[in-house]
């Protein structure tokens, strides 16, 4: 496997973004869980791991993107219907927005309560809005339900992916995983 | 004649002397008493009381909205401080954390309402003054250092003094931090006391 991309897969470096990314969503899952059920403390810092690990989401992803624009993409097989290009199309751009806005939404709900987000404890980041607390309300549950959408994003996803492999036996599954041959 | 001429420069030499050695001509009738003692309380319209602390890596500012302050000058130099604190009307701007500072592991401001600094020592220093003191924070008492700044001014005929300063506390060495709280890795043990205060004399 190359560190690029090629025609037919996706290089090392894409792999890594896409499964790293995919690790990284599971851990702010399990610790925004873990934050809700806590308090004192225990809520401060499972929710200060939260918000560390979501910039490292955000500035990969950036990162992604900057690679990605860089890279040949392996094409969708040809046999595909149009419907089947748009709805791969439309949950590629989705998943990418939100990839963007959950952790944007995240960062500037913590602005809007008056908590600045710390990296880590490496970095302190800007706050992106002035202390607000309707806003920071309102913030919250938009935070919420577009972790909502996207868990229905991701479910397409792996739909597709699955549907390539077992149904219309492509590659297109096989080439986003490490350790096989295309 | 030469000695005559000797004893007149002595003389004169001394007469310099002496005129060097003597305080300046004072500027006003009150000052050529023993220097004035005034005696300063808070304007608390004017004045504030913050604390800056680390939580989570980010810095994060509260204030004491309600504190008095009773302030000792001899002249122009101050003398004995005394503040008050009302610990319970603390304010970080935001009720959640603020009742959680107020609670029995942090501030218990039901057990200790009041946090007090009372300086007994106050020297001059390069930048300003240095006020020595116990202060006392949630029961418990310890020798701090407050540097800080102080102008007295005359504003429309009343006299008027600015102080400002800034020091800090480790919350720990107060007990400020009990079970969970004792841990710094969230929020960190040193907290920045900083004040800038508008005082009024009354004589």
């Amino acid at each position: 496997m190359t560190l690029r991309n090629t025609t037919r897969r996706w290089g090392a470096i894409a792999q890594l973004f896409h499964w790293l990314i995919v690790a990284l969503i599971l851990v702010q899952l399990w610790l925004a869980l873990r934050a809700d059920e806590l308090t004192g403390m225990g809520k401060l810092r499972e929710l200060a791991r939260h918000k560390s690990v979501g910039i490292t989401i955000l500035m990969l992803v950036i990162l992604r993107l900057l690679w990605r624009s860089r890279n040949p993409h392996p094409p969708l097989p040809d046999n595909l219907k149009p419907y089947e290009r748009s709805l791969a199309r439309f949950t590629h751009g989705a998943l990418y927005t939100l990839l963007f806005a959950i952790p944007l939404s995240g960062w500037t709900m913590s602005s809007a309560r008056g908590f600045p987000v710390s990296w880590f404890g490496f970095l302190q980041l800007p706050d992106l809005v002035p202390k607000n607390h309707t806003l920071y309300e309102w913030l919250v549950m938009t935070h919420v339900t577009l972790v909502c959408v996207l868990a229905v994003i991701v479910a397409l996803h792996v739909a597709g992916a699955l549907k390539h492999h077992f149904v219309h036996k492509d590659d297109v599954l096989r080439r986003m995983l490490p350790f096989t041959r295309t | 004649m030469r000695v005559a001429a000797l004893a007149r420069t002595l003389a004169l030499t001394l007469c310099c002397a002496a005129a060097m050695a003597a305080p300046p001509p004072a500027a006003t009738p009150a000052a050529t008493a023993p220097a004035a003692a005034a005696h300063y309380t808070l304007d608390a319209a004017h004045s504030s009381l913050e604390f800056t602390f680390l939580q989570a890596g980010a810095r994060n500012t509260g204030r004491f909205p309600r504190f008095t302050v009773a302030l000792d000058c001899q002249g122009a130099d101050p003398l004995r401080l005394e503040v008050t604190v009302d610990v319970a009307a603390l304010d970080t701007g935001d009720k959640d954390r603020d009742d959680t500072l107020r609670s029995d592991d942090l501030f218990a401001v039901k057990k200790f309402p009041q946090a007090t600094f009372s300086a007994t020592h106050i020297t001059r220093t390069a930048g300003g003054y240095d006020a020595v003191g116990g202060l006392t924070i949630r029961g418990v008492m310890r020798e701090t250092h407050v540097p800080f700044t102080f102008r007295a001014a005359n504003e429309g005929g009343a006299t008027v003094g600015y102080m400002t300063g800034k020091t800090v506390v480790r919350r720990l060495d107060f007990g400020v931090g009990q079970g969970d709280w004792q841990a710094t890795d969230q929020v960190a043990d040193e907290v920045t006391v900083a004040f800038k205060l508008r005082l009024t004399a009354a004589h």
